[in-house]
């Protein structure tokens, strides 16, 4: 036990370290994700291409390999970003992939004559999406957003191989320190589960909100979307 | 599948070298495609390698039948070492179909032919290992031994046995050659950005030798630390001058300087279970000492990049206290 | 066809007048100009520090550089099999506990999979290759990967069967019993078949994640590609070139199977929908 006692404040600050990293990547990618889904269904052909290219590369490639890029390729050609950021970046260039795919089929959920109706009575391509489409597409998108909210809990271990003292760092690095340290690694999954249980439940606080009350849900639902594809 | 997933790829990079105005870079080489470093093969050692493994002696055996360790290793026909294939002095891969060269990549063969007799150097299977893996590969039988640049310390001693030490090393610094100047010892490392790899000797000599280091990063092998220095993200590289040796010699931006400030005995991994291989691979090392194919080996590795003559062997089984 | 085409994102916006017409093309050719402002960009990065040396990309055809890293290639796809073959059947029989109405299966059952969804798998690489062997729980390196990949594939491939199940028209099962098969007997012989063939392009994509996944072997210093990629740039020093190759054929495999998945996807739709 003493191997907790006498580390608290580096595990603490793995564990702050591990909560910045998911917010901050999970902030960016929202926003990065729902502009590319505004151009993936945009009626402007290079915008959708280059939306399409970008999805394809990053959610195909492995976040590792992806970080491990960031970290130690760029700065060959002229960039180089603090470590915590180059995981950041990471991060949220691989969530923004799933995240575009989860909001473009939350719009095709949406039935078809609403952003007809919305269309006739004169809304634009922009009002028809930010005042009918995506608000009843949002309820929809709410259990894959958070889907994608834990596999960015989940990515942000990696960031240990590129020198990141997130908590799986600080757990790993403990462990060799002291012998028998099976306990830390119970400390690391508890702060996960906590992370990425707490993101499901307000996920599922949310989803009841918006939720007319009638529409009473079975349970999430979370087979793999083949549209969004599969994010680890 | 791989040759499916390859295919298209490939075509189309024909197509893109075709356009490019390559000629120059092929000739100059003289190869097919580019002058990129071979994966090995030409790595320095050259025939006084050959040589030098060439001349290692064979066990009795009687010696093998002693040991339960090595009449394993007999009856499986090979020797499964753990290490690294890629340090350019001390164990390097050679994929045009020779055995790897380098010193430790010597003493591996060296061993292998003393228990598994004349031909046995090429009768080594080698077992990527890193320094967050060696403990336990030993510790699960995935290897036979370990002779990776493995230092010998206290705490490791606790988990594994360790014959040798077979070579006297030592913790030094590597700095970018711009900064060989400015930086020369653990001295002036004070402020400094150093990185160290993860679960290695670096980071507690960091700490008993460097007064207030500036970040002190820890990366999980070797091909980051070099990267984190060079591309400005670390002032200096900390860890057993074996290890930084070979980094120079593949890469002449990165140099070592100064002397080794703390000492890091190489020694076999063996596992605990495995208790007479201890006794087993000393008499061998004390072998290879004694008919002087040790210093034939130091010659055709380390005497190509440290300059002067053989040191004197340590002694096997002086281990430290 | 007509089921795919009609769905909200075709409607966001009219076909376009003349005048729109006229629009679209300017902010297409604006965008084109951005889009090749940043490529030439990034291209000059490139350029400016050497990186886009040819000699430093071609060697990547020269038969011992494709055989180092077809060697990793092939570890990658072992370990991926390996686990899928494992993780699948195993995913199955975890959603079978989960929809079991015996309450501490299913409550058990649901821990496995709420536990392994929730935490990384390199934190149970970590375990496998630091923690445990103090415990003389010890395994081969290849395991030490492909276990940790087993057991978070299972949790996920377990929801994936669980939603196929569920999605399985209710009458089926009445049907069933009415014509007197046993739950059991309807579960195994009428629901499951159809609720496998439901969840196969999901379950591609489950292939997916687990490839990904294999790039942990990094850790263990199995030789998968990534970690021949490592290795490999100890060696050459082309760290981007290296890295950029491996990160390209992961990007080719994963980018062929999704498609793989999206086709059969589309393929059942259509079924479905069009009777």
């Amino acid at each position: 036990m003493h191997a907790i006692s006498e580390n608290i404040p580096l595990l603490l600050q793995g564990i702050a370290t591990t909560v910045a990293l998911t917010l901050l990547g999970y902030v960016f990618a929202l926003v990065v994700g729902t502009v590319l889904a505004v151009c993936r269904v945009s009626p402007i052909p290079p915008l959708r291409w280059a939306a399409t290219v970008y999805v394809e590369i990053f959610r195909n490639i492995p976040l590792l390999s992806l970080l491990i890029l960031i970290a130690f390729g760029l700065p060959d050609v002229g960039l180089t970003l603090p470590y915590f950021w180059c995981g950041v970046l990471g991060l949220t260039l691989s969530s923004a992939a799933f995240v575009c795919e989860n909001v473009r089929s939350g719009i095709n959920t949406v039935p078809v004559g609403h952003a007809e109706a919305a269309r006739s009575i004169g809304l634009g391509f922009f009002g028809t999406l930010r005042h009918v489409v995506l608000p009843q597409a949002f309820r929809t998108m709410i259990q894959p957003l958070v889907n994608v909210f834990i596999g960015t809990v989940i990515g942000s271990s990696l960031c240990s191989a590129i020198a990141v003292m997130e908590i799986t760092g600080v757990t790993q690095r403990l462990n060799i320190q002291y012998a028998q340290a099976v306990v830390m690694f119970l400390v690391a999954g508890a702060v996960y589960l906590v992370l990425s249980l707490g993101g499901a439940y307000l996920g599922g606080v949310l989803e009841r909100a918006v939720s007319p009350s009638d529409a009473r849900r079975r349970g999430p639902d979370r087979a793999l979307d083949v549209q969004a594809g599969a994010q680890a | 599948m791989t040759t499916s997933t390859f295919r298209p790829g490939r075509r189309a990079l024909v197509a893109a070298a075709a356009a490019l105005p390559l000629g120059a870079a092929l000739a100059a080489c003289g190869s097919d495609t580019g002058d990129g470093p071979s994966l090995g093969g030409e790595g320095g050692a050259g025939g006084g390698f050959a040589d030098a493994v060439a001349s290692g002696p064979v066990a009795e055996d009687a010696a093998i039948e002693a040991s339960a360790w090595a009449t394993r290793i007999k009856e499986a026909g090979t020797l499964k070492r753990g290490g690294t294939v890629a340090n350019q002095v001390f164990s390097l891969a050679d994929t045009s179909g020779g055995n790897p060269t380098g010193f430790d990549a010597g003493i591996t063969q060296l061993l292998a032919r003393y228990i598994l007799g004349e031909d046995g150097a090429d009768k080594v299977e080698y077992i990527d290992t890193t320094v967050d893996t060696r403990e336990t590969m030993v510790q699960n039988g995935t290897v036979d031994c370990v002779i990776a640049t493995y230092s010998i310390t206290p705490e490791r001693l606790e988990v594994i046995n360790f014959a040798g030490p077979y070579y006297l090393s030592g913790t030094a610094i590597q700095v970018r050659a711009e900064d060989a100047e400015s930086i020369s010892g653990p001295e002036d490392l004070t402020g400094k950005n150093l990185v160290t790899q993860s679960n290695s000797t670096g980071i507690q000599a960091i700490e008993e030798h460097v007064t207030d280091p500036g970040d002190v990063q820890q990366l999980p092998d070797n091909e980051s630390c070099v990267a984190a220095l060079k591309q400005g993200r670390a002032d200096a590289y900390v860890l057993d001058q074996g290890v930084l040796l070979g980094n120079s010699k593949a890469d002449p931006d990165v140099v070592v300087v100064g002397e080794p400030f703390v000492d890091d005995p190489y020694g076999v991994g063996l596992s605990k279970d495995d208790e007479d291989a201890l006794d087993f691979v000393n008499t061998f090392l004390q072998a290879i000492i004694d008919d002087g194919t040790w210093e034939k080996l130091w010659t055709a590795t380390i005497g190509e990049v440290v300059p002067g003559d053989a040191p004197e062997p340590p002694v096997p089984g002086d281990l430290p206290a | 066809m007509s089921a795919r085409t009609n769905t909200a994102t075709q409607v966001l916006f009219d076909a376009p007048g003349p005048k729109g017409r006229r629009r679209i093309l300017v902010l297409s050719i604006l965008s084109v100009l951005v889009i090749l402002g940043v490529i030439a960009l990034g291209l000059r990065q490139f350029a400016m520090n050497g990186e886009l040396d040819p000699g430093k990309w071609v060697v990547y055809l020269r038969a011992d550089y494709l055989a180092f890293l077809g060697k990793g290639l092939m570890g990658t796809l072992k370990a991926t099999a390996m686990a899928a073959v494992v993780a699948f059947p195993l995913g199955l029989l975890l959603a079978l506990g989960r929809l079991s109405r015996i309450t501490p299966l299913s409550a058990a059952v649901a821990c496995w999979i709420e536990f392994f969804r929730g935490i990384p798998m390199l934190l149970v690489v970590y375990a496998f290759l630091l923690a445990l062997p103090a415990y003389g729980v010890n395994v081969p390196r290849f395991w030490m990967l492909v276990i940790p990949m087993i057991m978070v594939s299972s949790a996920t491939t377990a929801e994936v069967f669980r939603a196929g199940i569920n999605a399985v028209d209710k009458g089926q099962h009445e049907a069933a019993a009415a014509i007197g098969l046993t739950p059991r007997d309807s579960m195994l012989h009428v629901v499951l078949p159809q609720a496998v063939r439901l969840v196969l392009p999901s379950l591609i994509l489950a292939l997916v994640s687990l490839l990904k996944d294999s790039t942990l072997g990094y850790v263990v210093s199995f030789n998968e590609l990534q970690f021949q990629g490592k290795t490999m740039v100890s060696i050459t020093r082309y760290l981007v070139q290296t890295y950029v190759v491996v990160s390209v054929i992961y990007i080719a495999i994963n980018f062929l199977l999704t498609r793989i998945a999206l086709a059969l996807d589309a393929r059942m739709k259509a079924r479905a929908t069009g009777g």
